[in-house]
Formats: C-alpha cells, structure tokens, sequence
C-alpha cells in the first residue's frame, strides 16, 4: 500500500473521508424527506455559476455558492406554482441550467475545462478544500443533531407535525439549504456529476440495515468514508478516474448492503409509475 | 432572412430540423404524461443511464441506439425489480442507477476507451452526423407516441388522478403503465443525438411544462406541448448552428427562457387572485 | 360540569380565500365526546386545524381551556420510517424540549404510562409499521395523552381497523371520557354517531348541533351529505354511502 505513502493520495483521502461521512448522513434524511431529485439537481445547476467564476478568475467556490442559491431560488419560485409541484419544476430549472452551464463551459476561454466540472478532482485537493470539507461535517453533525426532532415529525407525520412543534415547510427548506452547503463544499473535488453518489447510495445502504434512524445516520456516514477510501485506492491501483471509481465504489457498498440487510417491506406492491409518482 | 435559409440549404440541418421536428411530436405529447404523472426524474435518470451505453457503442461496434436502447431498457427493469420489491424508495433506487450509470459511463470513457468519440457530445447532442437509422427511430418514436396517447390515454389519465380506480382497472393500469414508461425509454433513445445524455428533459419536460401554465385541458395541453417543442427545438438548432453550440444545451436554454415568460405571463399580479393556492 | 371548548359562530379560510367553514356554534363539556359528521370536503378537518390554531379564524371565537391534540389517520404516517412505537409516543414531548436538549426521563416515563394505558406496553419496542392498524391508533391516542392534552382531535379514528381493534380503540376512549377529557371525533359512521354525547353536523356551515337523537333525523342527514346518500338499514348499523372523490 504504498500509495498511502504519497502526500497528494493522503489529502485526497482525508477529502474524501471527510466528504463521504458529512453526504452519506445528509442523505439518510434527503431520501427520508424524498428530495434524491432536488439533491441530484442541485449539483447539476451550479454549473453554470461555476463556469462564470472560472471565467471571471474569481474562486470557484465562490462561483458554486452563487449558483446554487440562484438555483435553489428559481426551483422554489417555480414550485410555487401548483399546477406543476416541485418535481417538474425542479426539471425545467435543473435543464435550464445545465444547458446554460454547457454552452458558457464550451466557451473557448474557459480556464477550467468542462470535464473538471463535470468529474471533479479528488487529486488536486487543495488545503482550502479541506477546510471547506472540515467546515461541511460540523455544520452537518450539528444541523442534524439540532434538526433531529423536528425531522423525525416532518417525515414521519407531516399533518399533525404544527402541533407537535415543527413547521414542515420550514424544515424542508433548511434541509435543503444544508443540501446547498453540501454540494457547494463537495464539488470541486467530486464533480458535478458524482457529488450526488455519495448523498445517496450510502445513506440507501444504511436504510437497508438500520432499524433506526439514528442508526441509519451513523452507518451512512461510516459508509460514506469507506466508499470514499476504497475508490480511491482502486483508483490509485487501477489507474481509473477517482470521482467514478468512488461512486461506484458507494454503489457497490449498496449492493454487499442488499445482500446483508434483510429486506422487510411493508409495502404493497404497486404498478410502478404509481410508485414514482406518489412518493413525491 | 439569410439567418434563416442559410441552415436550410446545409443537408446536415435539414436532418437535424427534420430529427427536430419529429422529436417534438414525440416529446410533447409524452411530455405532457411526464408532467401530469410527474415523471421528470424518471426520464431525466432514463438519459443519463444511456451514457454508459454509449460510449462502449463505438469500442464494441454496435449501433448507437441500439447500445442506448439495452442500457436505458436495462435502467427500466433494474429499477422497476428494485421498486417492486419494496427495499429501496423509488426515487433512492432512481437516483442510485442513474448515479452508478453516470460513474460507470465516466470511468469508461475516461480510463478504459479514452479515444472514443467526445464526451461532450454524447452527454450534450450534436448537429452533425444524424444517420438514417436516427432518422427512422424519430419517426417509428413519433407515430407510436401519437398511438399510445390515442388509444391509452384515458389510462394513464385515470392512473394519475385516481389510482383507487386505476387498480380497479387491474393489469390494464398496470399494462399501460408499463407500457408508458418503455415508450418514455424509446423517446429518450431517440432524442440522445440531437440533446444528449444529460439534456433528454430538454424536450421530454420543459415544453409540457410551459405548456401546463398556459392551459388546464388535456387536449390543449397535448397540441400546445407539441407546438412549443417544435418552436423551442427549431430556434434552438438555428443558434446551435449560427453560434457554434451543442443543440442540447440551445434548446434547453430556448426553453427555459420560454417557460419563464409563461410563468411571469401567468403569474403576474394582476392574474394572482385565479391563481390556485398550495 | 365545566365547559372546556366553546365556539360561537366560528368562521375559518385558508390562506386569503373564502371561508371553508362557517357558522360553527358548539360548547362541550368535561368528559363529552362529540362526533363530527359531514362529507369529504364537508369542513371537518378545517374545523379541527381552526381549533388547533393552524389556520385563520375570519369571524367569531373559539375558546379552548386545555391543551389540544391533534389524532390523525394512521395511513397518513409513513410506515416504512424506522420508529418505535415508544418513539412516537415521545413525540408528543417533542413540543415542549428546547432544540439543544434530550427529551427527559419523566417525559419517557410518561410516554410509557400513556402506552400502557392504551394497552400497549409490551409494543414499546415494536416498529411502528408492523403495527395493526388499531394499534398505530392507539399509539397516536398515546401520543396526544403524552402532550397532556385535555381535548383530542381525532380525525376518523376508526377508518380501515378491524371489528377487534375497533373494540379496543372504543375502551380507550370511554376511559379517556371517564377521566374528563372532551373528544371530537370526525366520523362517516352515522351509526356509530349515536354512541357519543352530542353530534355537530358540517357541510360547509354547521347543519345541526345538539344529542344523538335530536340531530340524527333523516332531514339532517339529507342536508349535511346530500340527497345522493344511500341509507342502509341493516338492523343495528346505518351508514352514509356517498360516493368518494379524492
């Protein structure tokens, strides 16, 4: 193992350790809440935000913040409108987006090419990126403890939650800003696209095996930071893209969690459009 | 005028126009589904699952659509197997294959065929080099959504609104069902030239969608999807062609920028108080 | 006997629209039960978020001199969210523990009295989902005494329970009227209307308001669901059949 040995491999490792613990406990209660599109969406849409950084030479992170705000800001503007509900409108504002995003990252002037954004660059983090990564698993374990009540009662029984002490709407919204920290502090070195693995594929696992949420929370995050290890030493081993190799890497946990958990359904089985449409 | 006649005279945009045209057919009348039954995530994860397929297409030697095809059908079943069996939320499971076909798709392309065709132009479509065979499925896509939505309509229609009375109706629900979402597969195949993996909601959702604020009917709302996509994906491929731009990303901005002027048209003050409340 | 709830021409909207229900006249007593009739969309929920203060009282006054809980649908909870039935009794301390604190030991205490007393003590541990459907009811009866409330709201309390289960829901509530708590119980059941104190009848506005025998009259009935009702009379049990939009 003597990759550990190398200085930019134990960066990249303390990154995504780090990285892999703070999403796979945000994810548990985004699947929860039945935001896996919103959590998916919002990595995408910063695009654009990201690129006009670049191009501007100011920090990207800066460039990321802005974007994901103006998203997050337009999907709850177009969600407001009944008649389509947030599913659809997080659709039109995440293609919107994106396409925006593309056309200014194939301008030729671009500093940072667009498969940086796209993939990410778990190699090339940086001490700021650590600190942004540092930053990211305090604000989460604190929001989390914090917020545990009152999202228990969100999820769990969202009409009768005012008189037990929570606002629904107002939880989901700060759930969601916290998603928004999340993907900000993550996708410079997990890339666009797979900053959405690691939210979701250990926190799915953990709710395969945890009989409570607690639980589900913790295993996530442990499962998160062991997908986050294990790509990268294949990564490094193999020689193939880090970013890919650790969101296969969180898939794969999933699968071994499928075949350890035992899968209780409670549910009955249904057509599965029926099944799409109703959980949102 | 010129800005006009100039990409029609070039036979690469005829096909690409000609693609365009059938894709909105196919797109707004499917579009209008998506949108009632909420199945955006669905189709968006439906494209992005392609990817993968298409980049092993060239190294292995297989048709494009046809490697598109197997992986977004294989995307369907997979997740259809997960749903059923009731261990993981349809949206997780959805968002867990399109996860995983997006790291597989990167990881091959980057590490294990890098010298296959561009990245960018499988996730973002591109104008030139539309084949027959692209041109065929548009067509085959947009007669058979013209079909479907005649003869099962009313289904789908029942399913989404009532799906107590929807399980009265039994295997026929869940037949129309099945068959919707496998239609929704074909179309996205179908529209990966000409937008790419990650844009197939370009002219799957967003003309639906704008089409949703301007009108209530589901008649209207059939008409109206199909138009605004044709529109939408015209223009779209007229800046594509005179900017030098991916057509995916035009189209998608052409229509954003349709569907914010519908909701600013419909959501001005003075329209408020007929506004429907959460 | 005290009166605990009173309204008196109560009027209630959702956000700035027109009034959802109105004209609402009741008081209950310690220890009364009240059943709500009306149809789907008839006011009965809005009537128990005004009492709950969640949504705009636009005229007259509601007078509440306890607390007041709220017992929902058992369907409307996410069964595949992994919580105890212990847990969900614990809910009902949520309301009055500060964000930064646990919940305290007497508040556990309480919420396994309040489980014992709907008999269902030795389910603490049990997941909530794999619950019958009576005894996820039972758990949000628990929950609502958890949150030392005096006047429960429980929205169809017996909707989709097995005859058994229904029985033993029924126990828990007398007992809870023996210990002078005041329900209102949002019903389609006529029949089972009868059982209660008093009986408010909503479509839109208060139709009737009074004892069983007075307001149940054909003429109330019609009026509150419509002429479409379809009255069965199999001996002992009479329902309103109406047809079901959702």
């Amino acid at each position: 193992m003597e990759i550990l040995h190398s200085g930019l491999l134990q960066r990249a490792l303390l990154e995504v350790v780090v990285l892999g613990g703070a999403c796979g406990a945000l994810g548990v209660w985004l699947l929860h809440l039945r935001e896996v599109y919103a959590a998916e969406s919002l990595a995408h849409a910063m695009l654009p935000g990201l690129v006009l950084a670049s191009l501007a030479g100011v920090p990207l992170l800066l460039g990321a913040t802005g974007g994901v705000l103006a998203v997050a800001a337009l999907i709850a503007l177009a969600a407001r409108d009944s008649r389509l509900g947030s599913e659809i409108a997080v659709g039109v504002v995440v293609t919107a987006t994106f396409g925006l995003g593309a056309v200014l990252a194939l301008a030729p002037d671009v500093p940072v090419g667009l498969d940086k954004l796209l993939f990410g660059d778990l190699l090339g983090a940086a001490t700021a990126d650590l600190l942004a990564a540092g930053a990211l698993a305090v604000i989460v374990a604190v929001a989390l403890l914090a917020g545990h009540r009152a999202m228990t009662l969100t999820v769990f029984d969202p009409v009768s939650a005012p008189s037990l002490g929570a606002r629904p709407a107002r939880v989901r919204l700060a759930v969601l800003a916290l998603l928004a920290v999340a993907v900000v502090a993550a996708v410079l070195s997990l890339g666009n696209l797979l900053v959405f693995a690691l939210l979701v594929a250990p926190a799915a696992a953990a709710m395969r095996i945890g009989r409570s949420v607690r639980a589900q929370v913790l295993l996530a995050a442990a499962l998160g930071a062991s997908a986050g290890v294990l790509g990268l030493v294949i990564s490094a081993e193999l020689d193939v893209a880090a970013g890919g190799a650790v969101a296969l890497a969180a898939i794969a946990l999933y699968l071994a969690a499928g075949l350890a958990g035992s899968s209780r359904s409670t549910a009955r089985r249904r057509s599965i459009v029926e099944a799409l449409g109703a959980e949102r | 005028m010129r800005w006009l006649t100039d990409p029609l005279a070039a036979p690469f945009m005829q096909r690409a126009l000609l693609a365009a045209l059938g894709l909105s057919v196919a797109g707004g009348l499917l579009g209008t589904w998506i949108v009632l039954r909420r199945l955006a995530f669905f189709t968006h994860a439906a494209g992005s699952a392609t990817f993968p397929g298409l980049v092993v297409a060239g190294p292995w030697g297989l048709a494009p659509p046809i490697a598109a095809l197997a992986a977004g059908l294989g995307f369907a079943g997979m997740l259809a197997r997960m749903t059923r069996r009731g261990a993981t939320s349809s949206d997780a499971a959805t968002g867990l294959l399109l996860a995983g076909a997006l790291a597989l798709g990167i990881v091959l392309a980057s590490d294990v065929y890098p010298s296959g065709t561009g990245v960018d132009r499988l996730l973002f479509g591109t104008l030139l080099g539309l084949s027959d065979a692209d041109l065929w499925l548009t067509l085959a896509v947009a007669v058979a959504a013209i079909t479907a939505t005649a003869a099962l309509g009313r289904t789908w229609l029942m399913t989404g609104f009532d799906p107590a009375a929807a399980r009265s109706l039994g295997v026929r629900a869940a037949r129309g069902d099945g068959l919707l979402l496998a239609l929704l597969a074909v179309s996205v195949v179908a529209a990966l030239p000409a937008v790419g993996a990650l844009l197939v909601t370009t002219l799957l959702v967003v003309p639906a969608a704008t089409a949703r604020l301007l009108t209530a009917s589901i008649g209207a709302l059939l008409a109206a999807s199909v138009a605004l996509a044709a529109a939408e994906s015209v223009t779209g491929l007229l800046l594509a062609y005179h900017l030098d731009l991916p057509p995916g990303p035009a189209i998608a901005i052409v229509g954003g920028g349709a569907f914010a002027l519908a909701a600013l048209a419909t959501a001005a003050p003075w329209r408020s108080g007929v506004r429907a409340t959460g | 006997m005290t009166t605990v709830i009173e309204t008196a021409d109560l009027a209630a909207a959702y956000a700035s629209g027109p009034p959802a229900l109105s004209g609402v006249t009741f008081a209950a007593d310690e220890g009364q039960a009240v059943a709500v009739l009306g149809p789907n969309g008839g006011g009965k929920t809005t009537l128990f978020r005004a009492l709950l203060g969640e949504i705009a009282v636009v005229r007259g006054t509601i007078t509440i001199g306890d607390a007041t809980a709220y017992v929902p649908q058992t369907e409307r909870s996410r069964l595949d969210f992994p919580v105890s039935a212990l847990d969900v009794a614990l809910m009902g301390a949520y309301a009055r523990t500060r964000w930064y604190r646990r919940v305290t030991a007497a508040d556990r205490a309480s919420a396994r009295a309040a489980l014992e007393r709907v008999g269902l003590a030795d389910q603490a541990r049990t997941r909530f989902g794999e619950l019958s459907g009576g005894q996820r009811q039972r758990v949000l009866i628990a929950r609502a005494l958890v949150q030392d409330a005096r006047v429960l709201l429980l929205d169809e309390p017996f909707g989709g329970v097995d005859h058994a289960s229904e029985q033993a829901i029924m126990d828990t509530l007398d007992d809870l009227r023996a210990d002078g708590r005041v329900l209102l119980i949002a019903t389609h059941d006529v029949e089972q209307a009868r059982r209660w104190d008093r009986v408010l009848c909503v479509r839109g506005e208060q139709i009737a308001y009074g004892a069983p025998a007075d307001t149940l009259t054909n003429a109330v009935l019609e009026a509150t669901y419509g002429p479409e009702i379809v009255m069965l009379d199999c001996g002992h049990r009479a329902v309103a059949i109406q047809h079901h939009h959702h």
